[in-house]
């Protein structure tokens, strides 16, 4: 008899449990959509370089966005709006025909070319580069007699060609084209300058192959000249951590100070 | 054929036949399968997510009753070996019983490896022919090829045994022994195997340790034969069934000294891993004292140790031995010990933390724990049959009606 | 058996005015679905599925097909999941190219840990988003250590035979001390360095060592691929793998139409199931075809770099001869061709 009523109460007992596991299964619910697309996006500098996206075919956008960073995570077409890198001062093992840039100069055609003020006339062109404080362009540069590059050692029109702002200029006194920049960079940082030609420092995307067409990125598409001494690279938002595994509330564990009390 | 036939029914009928112990107890066991289907159904249905297991865990109660059953079914070995190699007369007369505690345990291994699997549909893949044999390449086809022969070499010397009983026809020996010794080395290669499977994984610097196989063998042949004692006594207690005390006294030595073994290899461990507590310790560390507030394991550490420790020190007194009372209790807990230190102590902490060092933490959810239930009831319910037949055919309770009249000692001295 | 049976779909009725056969395969398909306990098989009552199911249950290990059979089962492929995601679905089934072998450095010192290549995967590669959420990159945030003279002497205990002084004790470098879950403001952060970790596409696989059917293999161009419809999802691989880059399909994997890649490749980025292992395949169906992986792609700070390893004006072989580079794990020997280097 009294096998009978404990194999009663353990029937219900496990008729409990049946239930339970039911419940103790909970589903992650589906993340919320955000109902807006994020269309702005970045690409390298979050402060410049926005790509828009856009469907280039049905169903193939030219870009994907993160949803939380908007920077750019994924490109349809890696060659979209491009222009031929041009030549390089030392020659590297790339095919000239296949090797393609973003260009930075119409950026200037959408905000507004530096010649529309710094025309010689409605601000005069400056006598000589010795630096001095500037009250203009202090989002760029907010002290110009601490620019963020060279440690001193170099200033405004160094690099920006005096005659003509839309330009970059180089010791030599050629004009180079904001659309390559690494003409100008690659006199003084000559190793990275190396190692960029050769494909190991710096950004490109397109094709692996050798001799394929491959989009670069120039070196101020990562880096900002004018404050580098304090970032080379400015920081960033990261994108959202992984789900913690099942089973685990936080990653307070992670930190050493944890549970050393 | 038909005596053939005959047999299989009589065994059957004399098995499912019994007083109302035995069906509360059949029932019972009924009830946790039943439960068991529910949880099979749904992860069949919904995949593992319904378990609690994560890419980080990624073997967990399944797979730690699966090596600890592995453990089980080899050490039914500690009753055939004797049996035949030192012809210890009281252990032959009950060596059956052992035979069908191997058979058992090998099919839960099988249903837990079921349970294991992601996509049990596709077990098809695994097997020659039709499939692709990964072998010698993969540890997971050594071990199927050695749980399969050994289940085979089981099922055959067993029913063999039971059958010529049966008929009241002499042995076979030759052909009947040649199995028997097979049957032992292959009995050690089973458990072998099993450890190979785990500690040839450099990933996993807390099984990857060339002390695994014979520390497996150890524990197994601590918790098989306590196991098979608890068996015996109440199969004592409940059957006309004469079990020897020397029977039940060799396998209580045998328990006490894999014990000893077993509890000295951990204490190897213990002292090779954190006498410098280089990056390889962390699992054992974590499993010993937690990391960082993350702790679930070590509650199981210690009540394992605590088990092993306390049943070999009571075990080593003889007279507490020949106590059957407290000799069960003791049994019982060397069987508790030692699934938690297999499972819960060696499977699960040899993936916390992960190969890249993430710690998380696992426990079974009760998906899992119903499942497991259920493959255990099963096997009981599976063991209790056979031992009960199996019994009848010893008793000469279940016999040929032409050998009706011998006595049924007649048949226990072969 | 599996030659006669990879065609079964096309051998009943083909010509006929498809209900018939539809509904024997479905009935047929349920009967071996519930005979094998695997109801997982038909969760959609899509005709594409039901029949593709049936056929694809009984097809044989990708690498064993003849390439009739392949272009079978990519058809078949083909027509589930563009039916499955609404839009025209490819899956790309082209070999290895000849005289490639595909290899990976990483610069440490570049990465910021910004996570971009793990989202971008996840994009490229149609992983399940949610329950499971799975990714094959996984960014540790590692300590660059600092001693300080406040700590002298607080790292190890008196006596013991261990003598104090002289030392302030930290965990520093790459060690198992790392964490997982940063999310800070922004990245990187002073003080840290950061580690991403994905598969190496070794060349002596502990992974294929152990898997007991041969579903994962080395390709000839040196990526370790996965027949997702030949796992048995046993997980072995996943304990091996000493770099946990495998991940298992849980559950059915959520993996919404709208943010399904539609380009596909068999032994790549094709929708998984239930139940079987995944992993980085270098985004085979990209590089393949001359394209980049999606992470060397996404990278803000140009730390990865990818190429073939047999031709000496690669990228990847111009780092090996000029920077200082080392494979994780060196001394498992499983020789990855997954390199990390610091310029």
């Amino acid at each position: 008899m009294r096998n009978i009523k404990l194999s009663r109460n353990i029937f219900y007992a496990l008729l409990a449990l049946l239930m339970i596991t039911e419940i103790g299964y909970s589903q992650d619910a589906q993340p919320a959509q955000d109902e807006e697309l994020v269309k702005d996006c970045y690409e390298s500098r979050e402060d410049y370089g926005y790509v828009e996206r856009r469907d280039i075919e049905p169903a193939l956008p030219n870009v994907i966005c993160s949803q939380t960073t908007s920077r750019v995570l994924w490109w349809g077409d890696p060659y979209d709006g491009t222009i031929p890198l041009g030549d390089m001062p030392l020659e590297a093992d790339y095919s000239h025909e296949e090797a393609v840039v973003t260009p930075r100069e119409k950026q200037l055609k959408i905000f507004m070319p530096c010649t529309t003020c710094h025309n010689g006339k409605t601000v005069p062109v400056p006598k000589n580069k010795e630096p001095r404080l500037i009250q203009f362009h202090q989002d760029i540069v907010p002290n110009a007699l601490q620019l963020m590059h060279g440690k001193g050692s170099i200033w405004c029109l160094d690099c920006h060609s005096m005659t003509n702002r839309d330009k970059l200029i180089s010791f030599r006194a050629e004009e180079i084209s904001l659309n390559q920049p690494q003409k100008l960079c690659g006199k003084c940082h000559g190793e990275v300058y190396r190692d960029w030609r050769d494909g190991i420092h710096g950004k490109r995307i397109g094709s692996w192959t050798k001799g394929g067409k491959k989009r670069w990125w120039v070196c101020t598409e990562c880096h900002n000249p004018h404050t580098v001494d304090a970032n080379i690279f400015l920081p960033i938002k990261p994108e959202p951590a992984p789900a913690l595994p099942k089973g685990m509330k936080s990653a307070d564990h992670e930190h050493k100070e944890y549970g050393h009390q | 054929m038909r005596t053939k036939i005959q047999f299989a029914i009589d065994f059957t009928f004399y098995a499912l036949k019994g007083g109302i112990k035995f069906y509360t107890w059949m029932l019972f066991l009924c009830f946790l399968a039943f439960l068991a289907m529910f949880g099979i159904y749904e992860q069949f249905t919904k995949g593992l997510i319904v378990t609690a297991m994560t890419d980080q865990v990624s073997w967990g109660l399944y797979e730690s009753n699966f090596i600890f059953l592995v453990g089980v079914a080899a050490a039914a070995v500690t009753v055939v070996f004797p049996s035949y190699i030192y012809q210890h007369k009281h252990l032959k007369s009950v060596v059956i019983l052992g035979e069908m505690l191997a058979i058992t345990a090998v099919i839960m291994v099988f249903l837990f490896i079921f349970l294991h699997m992601g996509r049990p549909d596709r077990a098809w893949h695994m097997f020659p022919v039709i499939g692709i044999f990964n072998f010698p390449g993969s540890m997971l086809q050594w071990d199927t090829v050695v749980l399969n022969g050994y289940l085979g070499l089981n099922l055959m010397c067993a029913f063999y045994y039971l059958y010529k009983k049966y008929t009241g026809q002499p042995l076979n020996e030759r052909f009947y022994m040649t199995f028997i010794y097979i049957s032992i080395v292959w009995a050690l290669s089973i458990h072998t195997v099993t450890a190979f499977l785990m500690n040839t994984m450099p990933s996993r610097p807390m099984w990857f340790h060339t002390m695994i196989p014979i520390k497996f063998i150890s524990t197994a042949f601590a918790a098989g034969p306590a196991f098979i004692i608890v068996a015996f006594l109440i199969i004592k207690n409940n059957t006309t069934l004469n079990i020897a005390d020397e029977a039940i006294a060799l396998l209580a030595k045998v328990v006490v000294w894999c014990l000893g073994i077993a509890l000295f290899l951990t204490m190897s461990e213990i002292v090779t891993e954190l006498y410098h507590g280089t990056e390889h310790s962390y699992s054992l560390k974590y499993l010993m004292i937690g990391k960082n507030g993350l702790s679930r394991l070590v509650p199981w550490f210690w009540a394992s140790l605590l088990l092993n420790v306390t049943a070999f020190l009571l075990l080593l007194n003889m007279d507490f031995r020949k106590d059957y009372k407290k000799l069960r209790i003791a049994c019982l807990m060397v069987f508790i010990g030692i699934w938690i230190e297999k499972g819960l102590g060696f499977v699960l902490p040899g993936f916390i933390p992960t190969p890249i060092g993430e710690f998380s933490e696992y426990t079974p959810n009760l998906t899992e724990i119903i499942n497991s239930l259920g493959v255990w009831a099963m096997g009981l319910m599976m063991f209790t049959l056979m031992a009960k037949g199996g019994i009848g055919v010893l008793l000469g309770e279940v016999k040929h009606p032409a050998v009706v009249g011998k006595g049924a000692d007649e048949h226990l001295s072969d | 058996m599996a030659d006669t049976n990879s065609k079964i779909p096309d051998q009943p009725g083909e010509k006929d005015n498809g209900t018939n056969r539809r509904d024997f395969l479905k009935e047929t398909g349920l009967s071996v679905a519930a005979l094998t306990g695997a109801a997982t098989l038909l969760t959609g009552s899509q005709e594409a599925e039901a029949r593709v199911t049936w056929a694809e249950w009984f097809q044989k290990s990708y690498r064993l097909m003849t390439n009739e059979e392949q272009k079978d089962a990519i058809a078949r492929l083909e027509e589930r999941h563009s039916q499955e995601f609404g839009k025209k679905v490819t899956v790309d089934g082209s070999p290895a190219m000849k005289d490639v072998l595909f290899g990976y450095a990483l610069n440490i010192k570049k990465c910021i840990g910004c996570r971009t290549c793990v989202h971008a995967c996840v994009k490229e590669n149609n992983q399940s988003r949610y329950n499971p959420e799975l990714q094959w990159i996984r960014v540790i945030k590692m300590e660059k250590g600092e001693f300080l003279a406040a700590n002298m002497d607080k790292g190890y205990p008196k006596d013991y035979g261990i003598e104090v002084g002289g030392n302030a004790y930290e965990n520093a470098g790459v060690t198992l001390e790392g964490e997982h879950y940063y999310q800070p403001e922004t990245v990187p952060e002073k003080d840290y360095f950061y580690f991403p970790i994905q598969c190496m596409q070794c060349e002596k696989p502990p992974c294929v060592k152990v898997c007991p059917v041969r579903s994962t293999y080395r390709e000839p161009d040196g990526i370790v691929v996965i027949d997702y419809n030949w796992c048995i999802g046993c997980r072995m691989c996943i304990s091996a793998c000493p770099y946990w880059a495998r991940r298992s399909n849980w559950g059915e994997p959520n993996l919404p139409a709208e943010e399904m890649n539609p380009k596909t490749h068999y032994l790549g980025n094709r929708p998984r199931m239930n139940g079987a292992t995944e992993k980085c395949t270098f985004c085979l169906q990209r590089v393949r075809n001359g394209r980049y992986p999606a992470c060397v792609e996404a990278c803000p700070v140009g730390a990865r770099k990818f190429g073939n390893l047999l031709d000496p004006d690669s990228e990847v072989r111009k780092i090996l001869a000029r920077k200082g580079v080392f494979r994780l794990k060196a001394e498992l020997n499983t020789y990855p061709k997954f390199f990390y280097f610091i310029d």
